[in-house]
């Protein structure tokens, strides 16, 4: 298997603070790929560099062959990565149809004028574009949501749509800052499922920020352990959990 | 109890609406505003003149700050702007009214983007404090640059035929607002319905979310800018053919607050709630100046004097009145009634 993303050498200082520290790993294609550590670790921080939110402050990230690092954020999406936030960033006043459909921005065309007069091609790429959605709102099982808006839904659920509009992007990479993390079991073991499935049925190669170890462990091809912004491990599930330095580092410091 | 409207297929989710009931209304409002001329005398007709011109640059201003989320104090630049646009090309060099009526829209998206660009990084308060001196500096060139704009002795306009329209008359002059009203509709709730109005409302409701989406904040925020003065400045090219003699205290800070008190009004990110917000904001003045009919006569004096007054102390009441019992304003009242009425007696 190839490197669909690989992170080399990825330093980032915020002023006197090295939030992440030369770190280098790369993420096969099609695997479902786990980053977990402590908090404040610099986990976020990562996926916002992968994401072109802001610039490393050394190092180099590419993706399907391209070099991300260089990036304008509004670009990712159509290079091929949809991303979750791990403080939810759903549009709440928007229905849950219309959160997905943002997420299929780039791939429709309609300009001004053509939006301003709602006819043929702009038309047609609307209802593409709605065939599209229900297609993933069927994936998701939220039919019975699909006109409500997000920001009546429970928490669970407003993530679930999250995950819907990352999915509307239609990405190769996609990247999951803490789906499961105030969700019940049940809920998480929906969102495992979706996100085995969506490997799976999409072929969508998952990159994922995890706090829940069950999750982590259960569905993870490999993972990579960050501790005060430097990567202390990468390996298998089964490597990792008998990994010395990880367990340092998350039963304590002695 | 009357039962829902439910709608089957994608191409009918898409239309603006499916059900023939709403069809059925909105035809009959269409007539009876069409006949309306006929019906009332001079004096309701230029006030409903006004309020359509209102409605217009409401729907302008909504799509910026509404939709959008950029707070605007500069809706009275725009107008200005629209309005010597349309009254110089016209008065000054000739050109047929309906192209000089276009030019307004142009002029003024063209003059957005020199307050867009920088107006990029600012949010909030700096860009509502940006917009308002833009519109300053606006009304200031009109007063200065007497050689281009006739400065301080204001345009006049003469010999109005659009379209086979006689503007000078009222009547003919409320079908053409009507008609460029009916258009900005469409185009509003067209806008709103494709990728643009979502990349618009994302920005508001999440930018970051936005950009991850692929929406570039440059590239729509300064196409909102575009789209709303566009059509605040045929907005004012109205103004030009309303009012035939124009000079720049048309366009004074008030104008910009009762601007946004008819967004805040009606209904922030509503078009429909932009028609009804400057209806109120327009009518509110005449409908107090019906009461003090009915006042002692040192009162009414009073307020003709300070008519000026009187007017902002009314939208700033307004603006409070109505964010304090329903901030989605008056559409969310409609919408709370509406559906109060549809799932009676479940309602209760
Ligand atoms: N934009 C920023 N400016 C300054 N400091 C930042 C910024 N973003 C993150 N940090 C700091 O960088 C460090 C790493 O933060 P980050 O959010 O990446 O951690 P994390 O691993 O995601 O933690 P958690 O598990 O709590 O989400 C923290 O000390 C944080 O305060
Ligand atoms: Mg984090």
């Amino acid at each position: 298997m190839s490197a669909l993303l690989s992170i080399e050498r990825v330093s980032k200082r915020f002023g006197g603070l090295t939030a992440v520290s030369e770190v280098s790993f790369a993420v096969p294609e099609g695997a479902i790929y786990s980053v977990i550590g402590p908090n404040g670790a610099g986990k976020t921080t990562l996926f916002n560099m992968i994401s072109a939110l802001f610039p490393p402050s050394e190092g180099a990230i590419v993706f399907d062959g391209q070099a991300v690092h260089r990036a304008r954020t509004h670009q990712l999406a159509r290079l091929g990565i949809g991303r979750t936030f791990q403080n939810l960033a759903i549009f709440s006043h928007a229905t849950v149809v219309q959160n997905l459909l943002v997420g299929m921005h780039h791939a429709l065309k309609a300009n001004l004028l053509s939006a301003a007069l709602f006819w043929g091609p702009a038309r047609r790429e609307e209802l593409a574009a709605r065939r599209r959605v229900e297609e993933i709102i069927d994936f998701l099982e939220i039919e019975h949501l699909r006109d409500l808006p997000v920001g009546l839904l429970s928490y669970g659920l407003q993530k679930r749509v999250e995950l819907g509009r990352a999915l509307a992007v239609g990405p190769k990479l996609l990247l999951l800052d803490e789906m499961v993390s105030g969700m019940n079991a049940e809920e998480t073991e929906d969102i495992a499922r979706f996100i085995l499935d969506i490997r799976d049925e999409l072929g969508v190669t998952v990159v994922m920020v995890e706090h829940d170890m069950g999750i982590v462990m259960d569905i993870s091809d490999r993972i990579a352990v960050l501790n005060h912004g430097s990567l202390i491990a990468e390996g298998t599930p089964a490597e990792i959990a008998a990994d010395p330095a990880v367990i340092q580092a998350y039963l304590g410091r002695n | 109890m009357r039962t829902g409207h439910y709608v089957e297929s994608y191409e009918k989710q898409l239309a603006l609406t499916t059900n023939p009931v709403t069809w059925a209304w909105t035809g009959a409002l269409l007539l009876g505003l069409a006949l309306f001329p006929l019906l009332v005398g001079n004096y309701l007709l230029s006030v409903a003149i006004t309020v359509g011109i209102a409605a217009i640059g409401a729907i302008g201003l909504n799509l910026l700050t509404g939709i959008t989320g950029l707070i605007s104090l500069g809706q009275a630049g725009f107008l200005a702007a629209g309005c010597y646009t349309t009254a110089l090309l016209v008065a000054d060099y000739g050109w047929p009214p309906e192209l000089a009526l276009l030019a307004a829209g142009f002029v003024s998206a063209l003059l957005s983007l020199v307050i867009g660009v920088p107006s990029l990084r600012l949010k909030g308060l700096y860009l509502a404090i940006t917009t308002l001196a833009f519109s300053f500096i606006i009304t200031h060139f009109l007063l200065y640059a007497e050689a281009l704009t006739h400065g301080p002795y204001g345009v006049r306009v003469e010999n109005l035929r659009f379209l086979g329209l006689d503007l000078t008359q009222l009547d003919q002059l409320f079908w053409l607002v009507l008609a460029v009203l009916v258009l900005t509709v469409l185009a509003a709730l067209n806008l709103l319905r494709t990728r643009v109005g979502r990349a618009f409302t994302a920005i508001r409701d999440h930018d970051v979310a936005a950009r991850v989406m692929g929406i570039s904040l440059t590239r729509y925020k300064l196409a909102a800018f575009m789209v709303s003065s566009f059509v605040v400045g045929i907005a004012g090219g109205l103004m030009a053919f309303q009012f035939r003699f124009i000079n720049v205290d048309l366009f004074n800070l008030l104008i910009s607050i009762e601007a946004l008190a008819m967004i805040i009004v009606g209904g922030l990110g509503s078009v429909a709630g932009s028609i009804l917000g400057a209806v109120f904001i327009v009518l509110l003045p005449e409908a107090v100046r019906a009461l003090t009919d009915l006042l002692p006569a040192a009162l009414t004096e009073m307020l003709s004097t300070y008519v000026y007054e009187v007017r902002g102390l009314l939208t700033g009441l307004a603006i409070i009145v109505m964010l304090r019992i329903e901030p989605h304003g008056l559409i969310g009242l409609w919408r709370d009634a509406k559906r109060y009425w549809t799932h009676w007696p479940l309602s209760v």
